[in-house]
């Protein structure tokens, strides 16, 4: 259990929406890099040592990738450094290429910490209410995947087993495919009219659902999200006042530092590392109770 | 009890009619003036995210039989597991055409829902990020059209296949839009052709793969579709 995953479902969807859409979307290298500093920590805490590393050894490459790419499609900017196939290459198109890269990543990072906070049981519970045909269609989809992908094993090793489609050849293959894929289709919707029916003799579509798992909104839920939509304002405020703008072409150049300017920078950045911290603390009160049994 | 029930759904209805009415722009133009020079991409976002609203309200109001539901449910999990399945045979992805499939036979609405939601369920396994919303759009739509043209569809083989590859194209071409609109600000032709470029060989697998399972599972799937259709929602 991961302590910033017990908070309500709706804290949790509006703190990631918020941070995902301003790391998204305010292109300003100060906010960037502490959408990515964010997410780095967090995700760092949410997973063990060794995927971590498998992370960093994914994201690496994307972010030489990146960087490198945009240079080639791009020839504005004023400081030219070299020439290639007689386009210029410029100094400002690499640093555009970089702050890309860096946005991407914290972009991807957040995304992966949200599918491993916001579980598909909290989503349907958010939106259970509003769009209960629809939320029970996403639910049973999630649940028949993994049913699914077990029957197609069973099909595919009973055809091995009576010599089909053994051969590597690519038709073959395909054939082979192709046919488990539509025994499996006969099979699933045969089952899902049992389905439906049992359903309905179990009463679907009768007022009085409830759900699956149940999340109260407790005042620490109040909390987080009154301080989420504060720092929210904070930073907005930054970039509707223009404090945040920032140019990469034809030169680098953005506004100075004012005062809104550098409290949306400390809000945003309080903002990406508040999950850390929620989660550092958990960490140390276990380890402390620990220690005193 | 259900008289207080549907009260309630009615109070309901209104604000979230209201907040709709009211959240709606200001989140947009609000997004707008504040992300100045992302602005292009963010209502792009807003739009995608927004045009699936209608066609989802439309299934919620329309679809009461569970029985349909179900076998929605069914088409996006074998679309989504068969992405699996196909692994091994690259470039062949199923959910296009399992999407015009559903759509065929169970109407506009339905193909909508299952385009939608294999792009949406899809992404539980394969990472959900900011192409969500473009792909459940894009999908839902293919969906919603090839509904409209359903009869047709399973009438003339040369549109069915004409459909095939057109959907399969669309979907990429509309998929590359977007990162060019986010990463540039503005659309950059340049980014966009060698985007568009770099991944031509995979559009024409695409499309091939999409006829391919259209005429070959495509035909046995709408045979078990049409005789559930006729044996227990007659």
């Amino acid at each position: 259990m991961k302590a910033f995953s017990g908070y309500h479902p709706l804290t949790l969807l509006i703190y990631f929406l918020s941070v995902l859409m301003t790391a998204m979307f305010l292109w300003n290298p100060v906010i960037q890099l502490e959408a990515l500093l964010g997410a780095g920590l967090f995700a760092a805490m949410l997973q063990n040592g060794k995927e971590t590393a498998g992370d960093i050894l994914f994201y690496i490459p994307l972010f030489i990738m990146a960087a490198l790419a945009n240079p080639l499609f791009s020839h504005n900017g004023v400081t030219i450094l070299f020439f290639m196939n007689g386009n210029p290459v410029t100094a400002e198109a690499f640093i555009y290429g970089i702050a890309l890269a860096v946005t991407l990543i914290a972009v991807l990072l957040w995304c992966k910490c949200y599918s491993i906070i916001m579980s598909s049981d909290k989503f349907i519970y958010l939106f259970g209410r509003a769009i209960p045909k629809l939320s029970l269609v996403l639910s049973m989809a999630l649940r028949f995947v993994p049913l699914f992908k077990r029957r197609f094993h069973k099909v595919r090793k009973a055809q091995r087993a009576m010599g089909m489609y053994s051969s590597k050849s690519y038709t073959d293959r395909l054939k082979g495919t192709l046919l488990t894929f539509s025994a499996v289709t006969s099979w699933s919707l045969e089952n899902a009219m049992e389905t439906s029916a049992s359903m309905k003799a179990r009463g679907y579509g009768l007022a009085g659902r409830s759900n699956f798992s149940i999340f109260r909104f407790a005042p620490h839920d109040f909390l987080l999200l009154a301080f989420n939509v504060l720092l929210m304002l904070g930073t907005l405020m930054g970039a509707a006042f223009g404090e945040l703008e920032f140019y990469y072409y034809p030169q680098i150049s953005g506004s100075s530092l004012s005062v809104p300017g550098l409290l949306a920078y400390v809000c945003f950045g309080v903002l990406t590392l508040l999950p850390f911290i929620i989660e550092l603390k958990e960490k140390i009160l276990w380890k402390y109770f620990i220690s005193k049994i | 009890m259900e008289k207080m029930e549907t009260k309630r759904a009615k109070k309901f209805n209104t604000v979230s009619f209201l907040v709709l009415c009211i959240a709606v722009p200001v989140i947009v133009i609000g997004g707008a003036w504040i992300f100045k020079d992302r602005q292009y991409a963010w209502i792009t976002l807003c739009v995608a995210v927004l045009a699936c609203v209608p066609f989802f309200l439309l299934f919620e109001k329309k679809e009461a039989d569970g029985r349909v539901l179900v076998t929605v449910a069914v088409m996006c999990a074998l679309s989504v597991a068969g992405r699996v399945l196909f692994a091994p045979v690259p470039g062949f992805k199923p959910v296009t055409a399992m999407v015009i499939i559903t759509a065929m036979y169970f109407g506009s609405e339905a193909g909508f829902v299952t385009g939608a939601f294999s792009a949406l369920v899809s992404n539980f396994y394969f990472g959900q990020g900011p192409w969500t919303p473009f792909q459940m759009f894009v999908w839902g739509l293919i969906g919603f059209v090839s509904g409209l043209c359903g009869s047709w569809l399973k009438k003339n083989r040369v549109f069915l296949t004409v459909f095939g590859i057109i959907s399969g194209v669309v979907f990429s071409l509309v998929m590359d839009i977007w990162t060019v609109l986010w990463a540039d600000g503005i659309f950059n032709v340049t980014r966009y052709a060698a985007a568009v470029i770099s991944s031509v060989q995979f559009i024409i697998i695409y499309a091939v793969s999409n006829v391919v399972f259209l005429f070959f599972p495509g035909k046995q799937i709408g045979r078990m579709l049409e005789r559930i259709k006729t044996k227990y929602m007659g």
